[in-house]
């Protein structure tokens, strides 16, 4: 049986459990709601997923979430259109992520200095440009991508099942894919095998920051406002669904299904957890213990198989 | 003339550089109630920032410290609203950091985790304790102890740079003459060279992180006096400023290659960066965002530098 | 100097063998105090072996040790090292930001610090040398670094010292240096293996000489009695054992490689070569000669500074995409870390290198990927129970094996094989030969890195032969022997 299938039965047992302790959980309103919040940390998930196949990381992903939803809250309000405040939006999330790539490619930074100090720079200039205000208020036709319906599915979970279906074609379909995973398998070997492994870097992270600044316009759509910071809670739980949906720190193997299923396994815990009426201050703890131990056994793999090649 | 010059560390030039501009454009930033009030507020920095520069030497990073640090100032805010002695809190304080610190170094040296995601997990463990144990509110009513020992002076001397100045001899101490210092040298530069001698170095690469836990828990102490509540998120980023601080002082990221004093540099360049622009009405955001592209500037000096 | 003590130290019937190779087999050495006892012979002879078994770092399956006539146990490096044995191997084991004398004495730190720094300038001062005791690691020459070992061994009462190559990075005039330290160490009564592949040295500073082949000692002399040719023979003169005949090219097509006063910063120095289509081609020389180097620079995996490298009549320029992009293929040494991806499957291996080859609109199409993977797994017998076993599972042959197919695959017309035997049973070996072949047969070319004479003797067209990083001399068909070889390869050093 694949991993996948473990981590696909890992839910279903998740689900189980749930069902039992709870009446609260097996209802469509609730199982959408779970759905929708997956949703959103599978799409900033997504491009990090990249990321961490090429054996590189992205720590900004909160940050250019928070930046690019108050660039597209700022463009709608200010032009009335809803396009130009997608567009806006996506071009920031474009921007930083090409920025990462260039400085982890040209300047030879390593990826968690590069992407931490760009957290940073990315929520400082977030919380100036907002300066301490909120922008709220949008039309109905754009909150629709938040909290609408298409055919009886949230839109959010139609834009993650996209997102997978692009995604997996890119990463299983496409040479790019294909480079991606030597890449991060074995970076000398790729270069060696004539493999332009710094433009493909450029690519990731571009690509990573593209889906940030998606996450940001979905996340807005749904909230109806923007803040400084709003993208903050968001990064630790995005970390987490990839390692648990196998995707290895070390590079070169994983996947998009990987973190789809791993992004659901984390908010049925949220989820639970919210249904059991544990108080919500719990979640960044359980999240950084799961995290933890997501990476630990990914770890503890890597060293197993180290001692037996 | 030249040569006494180019020895000069680049720390120090843009140091005094800043100091330039800002008594130049700002206004009072020279004064000495300014002086002091940056040395107050680097106080607690510098105390992250000397176990920082081990842990960087080592190669390694501690994202959670910001996070421990809130965590400890919780705890001890809590015991002391409690009715607990202050020693006694503090020195749960201190427990609790240490706790952490261990686990970190456990995490990264015995199970062989990335550091970056070991001490991210941490920090959301840490942050996560925190939240459930003040419910996101600040702990007050800690009495007037602590305030008072923070506000105290001695000898003219304001008490956190005093402890700052302490913290910094014994770090000092710690690096250049003890045992425990040479071996932080062998871990970052030749960690099979340390082995082949026959020492355990896992032990003491564990204690490396175990020392910053601890000046975590050191740091809560100054924060939670100066603020007189202990706040969960209190210290967030605070790591940061620490990571930025030693690596523009002059600390590589690998090998081995530290310079405590140029930490001290740092520290103070952060410090005088980020009060030289309130001082200039420029918004604490856009601080946060001139400190992260201070490191990218400093890296980028250093990386021309090394090609030369 | 004569010396007619008993030895100071003894090792007997020493063998050791791993997997499908024995390194050494019933080798005898003897050393007394205050000499200088030589150990020569070709790459893989056995010398590192030797050394690691002396120092504690391998276990032989066989043989035993004596101290000062006892017999000793040697389990571990703590073993060797309390009994008095150090070894100095080429790369150094200082940390690079502590000073002299805390490199001197870590994990034995003194407490006193004044004490620990005139007790190394003591240890130093012995040696002769002059080194602030309190410069960093990182601000010493190679030489002094060097020296810094040798006082660290010292200082834990080393009698009997291994140098492992130790002239290999030293200038001529710290050579001399070196030497005259050595001749006051021979004073003090230490014993001293010195392992060299430059005879002069051999002569110059040796009190006997042992010399290794293919695991065994085959001659133990007093440098008196030889000579450099007599040398040459006995590291040499092995039964060729290789069973493999080949076809030689009788008519070579066009250039495909040529490379013009090509210069790198990995301190390849104007390098002057061709490769015909239909030819193999062997690089050799000593280790540290520079062969990976120059092929590294040819494939553009290291930086050139000068000249250049033109393939089919194509200048090279960048690095090795535009190589491979130009039909290059280049199977490294270390295949493990180099050649492939281990933790890939042998499918994803085999086609990393001819992707945009294969897929020129970008689309991944498995049906296409299956079949040229079977086709190559099949062509090159290639024994894997699926294409998708991890390359880490394949034994060295077939791994070596997956390499050359995934140059067949980015549609290579000229091979770079650095050691392609290497750590290779003998039965896959002549596989890899016959593949060799079959390559050129079709027109293309092969430039074949070897540290193995016999192969290069009885495989190749013609050789050129290298030294101290620049082509010492071209070897054609009739002068390809393995004293040529040799000849060239140490003629100084």
């Amino acid at each position: 049986m694949s991993s996948l299938t473990y981590r696909l039965l890992g839910v279903l047992l998740l689900g189980a459990v749930l069902a039992l302790s709870t009446d609260a959980f097996l209802t469509v309103g609730n199982l959408l709601n779970v759905l929708r919040q997956a949703s959103l940390i599978f799409l900033l998930a997504s491009g990090l997923t990249l990321v961490i196949l090429s054996a590189g990381l992205d720590l900004s992903i909160g940050a250019n979430l928070g930046l690019s939803a108050c660039m597209a809250a700022a463009a709608i309000k200010s032009t009335g259109s809803i396009s130009i405040g997608i567009a806006a939006g996506l071009a920031c999330g474009m921007t930083i992520g090409i920025a990462n790539g260039l400085l982890i490619t040209t300047l030879r930074l390593p990826p968690f200095i590069a992407t931490y100090g760009m957290l940073w720079m990315v929520y400082g200039i977030n919380y100036w440009a907002m300066a301490g205000n909120t922008i709220y208020g949008f039309p109905e036709s754009f909150r629709e991508i938040g909290s609408g319906y298409l055919l009886g599915i949230p839109i959010p979970v139609l834009l993650m099942a996209a997102c997978l279906i692009v995604g997996s074609v890119f990463t299983r379909y496409t040479t790019w894919g294909h480079e991606i995973y030597a890449i991060g398998a074995n970076p000398e070997v790729a270069r060696l095998s004539g493999i332009p492994v710094r433009s493909r870097l450029i690519m990731v992270y571009t690509l990573s920051g593209v889906m940030s600044g998606l996450a940001g316009i979905v996340y807005l759509a749904r909230l109806n406002s923007a803040e400084a910071g709003i993208g903050e809670p968001l990064l630790l739980p995005a970390i987490a669904a990839v390692l648990i949906g196998g995707t290895s720190l070390f590079g070169g193997v994983g996947s998009l299904s990987g973190a789809l299923v791993g992004a659901v396994i984390l908010t049925l815990v949220l989820n639970g957890m919210n249904l059991l009426t544990i108080s919500g201050n719990w979640q960044p703890l359980i999240t950084g213990v799961i995290l933890l131990l997501a990476a630990g056994i990914d770890t503890a793999a890597r060293n197993w198989n180290e001692s037996r090649a | 003339m030249a040569r006494s010059l180019r020895r000069i560390p680049g720390i120090a030039w843009l140091l005094a550089s800043l100091v330039i501009f800002f008594s130049v454009f700002g206004t009072r930033f020279a004064s000495a109630p300014n002086l002091i009030n940056i040395g107050n507020q680097s106080s607690i920095l510098l105390l992250l920032a000397l176990p920082m520069t081990l842990i960087v030497m080592t190669e390694g990073l501690d994202l959670s410290m910001g996070a421990v640090l809130g965590l400890s100032g919780v705890v001890l805010a809590m015991l002391l609203v409690n009715g607990n002695a202050l020693p006694v809190a503090f020195a749960a304080a201190l427990g609790v950091g240490t706790l952490f610190g261990i686990a970190n170094g456990v995490l990264v040296v015995a199970l062989g985790m990335p550091p970056f995601v070991a001490t991210l997990g941490m920090l959301g463990v840490a942050q996560g304790i925190a939240l459930v144990l003040t419910d996101g509110q600040s702990v007050a009513g800690i009495g007037s102890a602590l305030p008072g020992i923070y506000a105290s002076r001695w000898l003219g001397i304001p008490f956190a740079i005093l402890i700052a100045a302490a913290a910094y001899a014994a770090f000092h101490f710690l690096l250049y003459h003890t045992r425990i210092g040479t071996y932080v040298f062998a871990i970052g530069g030749n960690r099979e060279a340390l082995i082949l001698a026959g020492v355990p170095a896992d032990r003491y690469h564990v204690l490396i992180y175990a020392i910053g836990g601890l000046m975590a828990g050191a740091g809560a102490f100054l924060l939670t006096g100066r603020m007189s509540v202990g706040h969960p998120t209190a210290a967030i980023g605070m790591e940061f400023d620490a990571m930025v601080a030693v690596i523009v002082g002059g600390t590589k990221l690998a090998r081995g290659d530290g310079w405590l004093p140029g930490s001290v540099l740092g520290v103070m360049t952060v410090g005088v960066l980020k009060n030289g622009l309130n001082v200039m009405a420029v918004p604490s955001s856009l601080q946060i965002a001139s400190i992260g592209l201070l490191v990218i500037v400093a890296l980028l000096i250093d990386s021309f530098r090394g090609k030369s | 100097m004569k010396v007619d003590l008993a030895p100071l130290i003894e090792m007997r019937g020493i063998s050791k063998a791993f997997p499908g190779v024995r390194a050494l087999d019933d080798v005898s050495l003897a050393v007394s105090a205050g000499e200088v006892h030589m150990l020569v012979g070709q790459n893989g002879a056995g010398k590192s072996t030797l050394i690691k078994v002396l120092c504690g770092a391998h276990h032989p399956d066989r043989g035993e040790f004596l101290i000062d006539g006892k017999a000793v146990r040697i389990h571990s490096v703590a073993d060797a090292r309390r009994l008095g044995i150090a070894v100095i191997f080429q790369e150094f084991s200082l940390v690079p930001f502590l000073n002299v004398a805390q490199n001197i004495f870590l994990g034995r730190e003194l407490r006193d610090r004044r004490q620990m720094h005139s007790e190394a300038a003591r240890l130093l001062e012995v040696l002769g040398v002059q080194i602030d005791t309190h410069t960093l690691a990182n601000n010493l020459g190679v030489a002094q670094q060097q020296m810094i070992e040798i006082a660290k061994a010292l200082s834990q009462d080393a009698r009997i010292l291994v140098m492992d190559e130790p002239t290999a990075a030293l200038s001529e005039p710290e050579i001399v240096r070196l030497f005259e330290r050595i001749r006051k160490l021979k004073q003090d009564g230490i014993a001293i293996i010195y392992i060299s592949h430059r005879l002069r040295e051999v002569f110059e500073i040796g009190d006997r000489i042992t010399v290794l082949r293919d695991g065994r000692t085959v001659a133990s002399l007093n440098p008196a009695e030889t000579s450099v040719n007599e040398l040459v023979h006995l590291m040499v003169g092995r039964e060729v054992d290789i069973t493999y005949g080949r076809h030689f090219c009788e008519r070579p097509g066009k250039t495909l490689l040529e490379t013009r006063s090509l210069t790198a910063a990995n301190g390849i120095r104007d390098a002057n070569i061709q490769v015909r289509a239909g030819e193999i081609v062997g690089l050799t020389g000593l280790v540290g000669a520079g062969r990976t180097e120059l092929v590294r620079a040819i494939f553009g995996a290291d930086p050139t500074t000068h000249g250049e490298v033109l393939i089919d009549g194509t200048l090279l320029t960048g690095g090795p995409a535009h190589s491979v992009a130009s039909g290059i293929g280049l199977v490294p040494e270390n295949r493990k870390t180099e050649g492939l991806a281990v933790i890939r499957s042998v499918h994803d291996n085999l086609l990393v290198a001819g992707l945009t080859r294969t897929f020129p609109n970008h689309s991944y199409r498995f049906r296409k990927a299956f079949g040229i993977v079977a086709d190559l797994i099949a062509r090159l017998r290639i024994a894997t129970p699926s294409p998708q076993r991890l390359a880490r599972f394949l034994s060295g042959g077939n791994q070596q094996k997956v390499v050359i197919g995934k140059w067949m695959n980015a549609g290579s017309r000229f091979f770079i094989f650095d050691e392609p035997t290497r750590g290779i049973d003998v039965g896959s070996k002549a596989e890899i030969f016959s593949l060799l072949d079959s390559i050129v047969a079709q027109g293309a070319a092969v430039l074949m890195i070897s540290s193995e004479l016999p192969e290069i003797v009885s495989v190749c067209d013609r050789a050129y032969v290298m030294r101290d990083k620049a082509i010492a001399g071209e070897l054609q068909r009739s002068q390809l022997t393995e004293e040529n070889i040799l000849r060239l390869a140490m003629h100084h050093g």
